[in-house]
């Protein structure tokens, strides 16, 4: 009976690896990994709105509506929980992204606003400001990617045989992606107008 | 006949995806030393004279710094140029992160310092950028590549030994970092391994001289593959105890011996895949030392 139970015990061990469990579990870490330094990009990026708005507000005050929509977003941004949990909820991921987009365009509406105060550009503050936020951006660019890498490693390791079986036996679900918040709007040609103000950066 | 009519759009379709994909990204370069110029802008003695300053540092501080120097980086941006070349490369010392890259990317007039997770306190955005608008491009506007990229480097160097970091290695052991994590998927293949070889050993010599034969035999093999006493002697160790205590196995009869047989010759297929783990490093010339990063830095043009 014994000697069963250590051949069992053996066996276990042999086809949870080569099964695949080890590998889920590795993923899985490893989504949460990334998607950690995703979070705390945005976390970086938000801390660094007040002191943008405020350096703007200095030159700019006039801009009400722009600055105001920044703070806005920045503030639904950072009402929203970003635990791993949202890795599990595709509705509160979802939800998240949309946040974060939301802040990324009010942004970007910002910067396009300062293109017209030539003071503002050349303040020192203000060029530190955006030269941090600016890393902050291309930082969340990378960690979004790697996150999408882990998630594919980990969605492909779910869906494919034989690990599926395994992670159909434990309950694992392929994890969401990032997409583009604006498809519709990248897929259609810009328009170029010279009569206006300049087009919207980015 | 119709079915190879209707799957040749498909094939077509696939080949083209195949050639499109390939030709999407301008390829990262070998690292070749710790400056690599693909331009032929530097002159071997301008190259000369980075290499050293940059060696200094490493010697010194530990840190890495290598430049790189390209016609251009299109379609893509300097940005996600610069960050897979780092990735490629893995400048700077494995969990310490200490490297740092200066990507010029000549015809597009675009330049990037590209930071490691180690170095992002002293060599901040900010501080790149700085190093860039005030020291870099005006040179570079000038023409003067060798003059720019020197004072960059310098600064560059200047920041880095200001930054707090573990003191080098001296004479770095380049044997193969055996840490947890490949010792543990290696578990496996040792547990099986030493189950079944400690088992035909035993049968053959006996209980005790088969398992000290195990044992012997897991070290030797722990010696070659990880290069490390300390492994050989944990490895020999956990092998010449399977093989003394692990009685039920072997004697489980003849189903289970033609399973073994089959386990056997799995965990001898994968000591190929660790030594081409261990062969890679230890090269002589200049390679990264496993840095990781995470975009930080600055970029900028002229």
């Amino acid at each position: 009976m014994r000697r069963f139970l250590t051949v069992l015990a053996a066996l276990a061990t042999l086809s949870l690896t080569n099964c695949g469990y080890n590998a889920i579990q590795t993923n899985d870490e490893q989504v949460k990994a990334n998607w950690s330094e995703v979070v705390n990009q945005y976390q970086r990026r938000a801390d660094l709105v007040p002191n943008l708005v405020n350096s703007v507000k200095g030159f700019a005050q006039q801009e009400k509506d722009v600055l105001l929509g920044v703070t806005n977003a920045r503030a639904k941004v950072g009402s929203i929980q970003a635990t791993p949990e949202v890795l599990n909820d595709p509705a509160a991921f979802q939800k998240f992204q949309a946040a974060q987009g939301e802040l990324s365009s009010a942004l970007s509406r910002l910067l396009v606003v300062t293109e017209n105060y030539p003071q503002l550009k050349s303040d020192a503050l203000f060029r530190d400001l955006m030269s941090q936020l600016e890393g902050t951006e291309n930082r969340i660019t990378v960690a979004r990617n790697r996150y999408i890498k882990s998630v594919q490693d980990y969605n492909v390791g779910i869906r494919t045989f034989p690990t599926n079986l395994t992670a159909m036996l434990f309950g694992y679900k392929d994890k969401p992606n990032f997409t583009v918040e604006n498809e519709r709007e990248i897929s259609t040609a810009p328009k170029v107008d010279f009569n206006t103000s300049p087009a919207p950066a980015k | 006949m119709r079915a190879m009519s209707v799957a040749r759009p498909w094939v077509v379709a696939l080949l083209l995806c195949f050639s499109l994909t390939a030709s999407a990204e301008v390829a990262i370069p070998q690292l070749t030393g710790r400056v690599v110029d693909q331009t032929g802008t530097l002159s071997s003695g301008d190259i000369a004279g980075l290499t050293q300053k940059l060696k200094d540092l490493e010697s010194g501080k530990g840190s890495q710094i290598a430049v790189l120097i390209v016609p251009t980086t299109q379609p893509e941006d300097i940005a996600q140029f610069s960050i897979r070349a780092a990735e490629a490369w893995k400048i700077g010392r494995k969990k310490v992160d200490d490297g740092a890259l200066l990507v010029v990317a000549k015809n597009d007039h675009r330049l990037r310092i590209e930071v490691g997770y180690g170095l992002e306190g002293a060599l901040t955005d900010v501080t790149s950028r700085r190093i860039i608008d005030e020291d870099i491009a005006p040179k570079l506007r000038s023409g003067d590549f060798a003059g720019g990229i020197n004072a960059g480097v310098d600064r560059m160097i200047a920041v880095a030994n200001g930054e707090q970091l573990p003191a080098p290695q001296p004479q770095a052991s380049h044997g193969v970092d055996l840490d947890w994590d490949t010792m543990t998927s290696l578990a496996p293949f040792v547990l099986i391994g030493a189950i079944i070889g400690g088992g035909i050993l035993r049968a053959i010599l006996g209980r005790l001289l088969g398992s000290v034969a195990t044992g012997g035999l897991f070290g030797a093999i722990a010696w070659i593959v990880a290069g490390s006493l300390l492994a050989s002697i944990l490895v020999g160790l956990v092998g010449f105890v399977i093989a003394m205590f692990a009685d039920a196995v072997n004697t489980a009869g003849p189903p289970m011996r033609g399973r073994s047989r089959g386990g056997w010759v799995g965990g001898g297929s994968s000591s190929g895949g660790w030594s081409s783990g261990g062969s890679s490093s230890d090269s002589g010339s200049f390679s990264g030392g496993g840095g990781s990063f995470g975009g930080g830095g600055a970029s900028g043009s002229w």
